[in-house]
């Protein structure tokens, strides 16, 4: 075998342009699919970052019939022992309690249906990074209690700014409406516009006394220093407190879950119509390789170079061509990704809006595939073995009498 | 003396569907080892197809050709090829060599298709370097070398298997004067010490002269079958066989 295998790797340079061609090919292609995969990789887990770090942190408890109808009456049962086990919890990093009512808000220019959250800011701010994301104003200020934060995409709906006075208006505890006024203190924005449109902010002790409900807080979010530990601590709190409701993440945006396995697929699928572009391309060199060497191949055969090793030698010289380009379009590949991972890539100019109207920022830092790598490993390995049955099969099909007349 | 190649009745036709060409008719041809024998006749008289017959790289349409008693016209395509690895050496008119092989790699090959052991390989390897003259040149690949110091390396490639006897198509065709004797010299002395079998397709004189047995064909059919008589002052002479 090792004298096929050096025959292979041989024959491979006997036309150097076109082999060189043909591994730059595969180079390029290499590198155009893994730089769409660290693209959507970047993407993605810039995605999962926003929902953890600004949206539903890494996990929320709640009553088990409060989001059913977000009911002010169905408050966290235990709040002062949940939170006290909850902090000793060597897995997390910090939490946050709030108070949640659907209600509506207006003004003089129109009304808007909105979640209005009751917060603690300092730690709402650890929590959601919230503080770090306000653009006009500042946070919930301690001696303003009718303070509230509004979401940009909602200012620029309602024709807001800081200092306008809007009005909310929600059911308390026991069903009776409830009208306050509320000032703008702050404007926020995340990469998530319809979130901003759909959320307000005011202090949670303020909400709670018009909802009556005292000191009590309807969500706990909880955000822990590492994701990996997500399942387990949710299985250790739910067991703790069964009498409550814990959620992870993945729970609470099921869409980001779904998503991120869907792009994972999609970026396999573009992988491979890549690599079974590029199929083509060494096809065809294989099959001028295969036809040019008619009569040596015939020879080979002639004295006594069997089925099975001719199909070796030319399979071997296909996946040693393809899988030349391999290593070349990884390397180039880390690098670019690894810039690009440093600076990001700013595509606010044509996708800004689409990209936030899902919840995705506009600059994206890609990420190098590596959890992948096996995969496109396969995926590269597999274009050289399908690549290499055509030409093979030529190959096989000279009759050494004939090939030897050419 | 040992049979080697017993060929009984043996055709083969070209484009019978078309325009048939009787490339060989009813050919019988019995060689007996040692032997030296040059196949001769004019261009499209079946001398190569009748080697290719007999070297199992064409099947005949007719006929049956046993070699050392086993009729290769009955293998199948995969025996054939292991059959050939075995049993034949071939030596084709314009080298053909596997230009990406050096000169050892070359003769190396068959022994390495028949998974011989490396200290085989290598002490036939260099055995056979030494009577085609080529230690020096082992390292080299083809292109490097000489039209006859290539056919001498195909030579040596085509004995590397110990072969029941070796084929070769015009092998000097392509050398001159001096490379032509050269390799001459170097296959008649290894016919006549180690008694291997050659046989020739050739229209070269030079060949003629030296081979012991001369057989001629014209228009796929055996024309003449002659021996050469050697005496112990002379060597020339041919003394008729049919």
């Amino acid at each position: 075998m090792g004298i096929i295998l050096a025959m292979s790797w041989r024959n491979i340079w006997r036309n150097k342009v076109r082999s060189v061609i043909i591994i730059a090919s595969v180079t390029f292609g290499l590198f155009a699919g893994l730089f769409v995969l660290g693209l959507y990789e970047g993407m993605m887990d810039s995605r999962v970052r926003t929902v953890i770090d600004t949206e539903v942190a890494h996990l929320q408890m709640h009553h088990p019939h409060f989001e059913d109808d977000y009911e002010p009456g169905f408050v966290l049962p235990a709040k002062n022992k949940l939170t006290e086990s909850i902090l000793k919890n060597a897995h997390v990093k910090t939490m946050t309690t709030r108070s949640v009512v659907q209600g509506m808000l207006a003004n003089a220019t129109g009304t808007a249906g909105v979640q209005i959250n009751g917060i603690e800011m300092t730690k709402e701010s650890l929590v959601s990074h919230l503080g770090d994301n306000i653009i006009d104003g500042k946070g919930l200020s301690e001696n303003r209690k009718n303070s509230i934060l509004v979401g940009k995409k909602l200012v620029d709906k309602l024709k807001l700014r800081v200092g306008s006075k809007v009005i909310l208006t929600f059911t308390d505890k026991e069903s009776n409406i409830v009208s306050a006024a509320f000032r703008i203190e702050g404007i926020f924005q995340t990469d998530n516009t319809p979130r901003d449109e759909r959320n307000v902010f005011v202090h949670q002790t303020t909400l709670n006394s018009n909802l009556s409900i005292g000191d009590d807080v309807h969500e706990i979010a909880v955000l822990l220093y590492k994701d990996d530990d997500v399942e387990a601590v949710t299985k250790q709190l739910q067991e703790e407190f069964p009498e409550v409701k814990v959620e992870s993440w993945t729970d609470n945006s099921p869409e980001t879950e779904l998503m991120v396995s869907t792009v994972n697929q999609y970026s396999y699928i573009i992988m491979v119509i890549i690599m079974f572009a590029l199929a083509f391309g060494i096809i065809n060199t294989m099959l001028m390789a295969v036809l040019e060497r008619t009569r040596e191949i015939g020879m080979l055969g002639a004295l006594g170079m069997n089925h099975k090793k001719l199909f070796v030698l030319v399979l071997m010289e296909t996946i040693l061509l393809t899988i030349a380009g391999a290593p070349i379009g990884l390397l180039i590949s880390w690098l670019v990704i690894q810039y690009f991972g440093k600076v990001g890539i700013d595509i606010s100019s044509f996708a800004g809006e689409a990209m936030s109207s899902f919840g995705y920022s506009s600059i994206v830092y890609p990420e190098f595939p590596a959890s992948r790598m096996l995969g496109i490993i396969i995926i590269v390995v597999g274009t050289a073995l399908v690549s290499s049955l055509f030409p093979s099969i030529k190959a096989l099909k000279l009759q050494p009498a004939d090939a030897l007349r050419q | 003396m040992k049979t080697v190649i017993d060929a009984h009745n043996v055709c083969k036709t070209f484009n019978p569907d078309t325009i048939p060409v009787y490339a060989v008719k009813n050919v019988h041809l019995h060689l007996e080892r040692g032997e030296f024998t040059a196949l001769v006749g004019p261009s499209g008289s079946g001398k190569t197809t009748l080697l290719n017959l007999i070297g199992g790289l064409d099947k005949p349409d007719k006929g049956e050709i046993l070699i050392d008693g086993v009729n290769i016209t009955a293998l199948s395509p995969n025996e054939l090829i292991d059959f050939r690895l075995h049993n034949i050496g071939f030596v084709f008119q314009s080298f053909n060599l596997v230009p990406v092989l050096t000169a050892r790699e070359n003769v190396e090959l068959i022994m390495q298709l028949q998974n011989k052991k490396r200290v085989d390989i290598e002490k036939r390897v260099f055995g056979l370097f030494q009577q085609i003259e080529l230690k020096d040149k082992m390292d080299v690949r083809p292109s490097q070398l000489s039209g006859g110091q290539q056919q001498r390396i195909a030579v040596a490639r085509a004995l590397a298997s110990k072969p029941q006897f070796v084929l070769a198509d015009e092998p000097t065709a392509n050398l001159d004067s001096k490379s032509a004797a050269n390799l001459l010299d170097i296959m008649a002395k290894l016919n006549q010490e180690e008694n291997i079998t050659f046989i020739f397709s050739t229209h070269d004189a030079r060949v003629i002269e030296r081979a012991r047995r001369v057989v001629t064909l014209v228009d796929g059919q055996i024309f003449s079958d002659t021996a050469r008589v050697e005496t112990e002052t002379e060597h020339s002479g041919l003394a008729s066989r049919n």
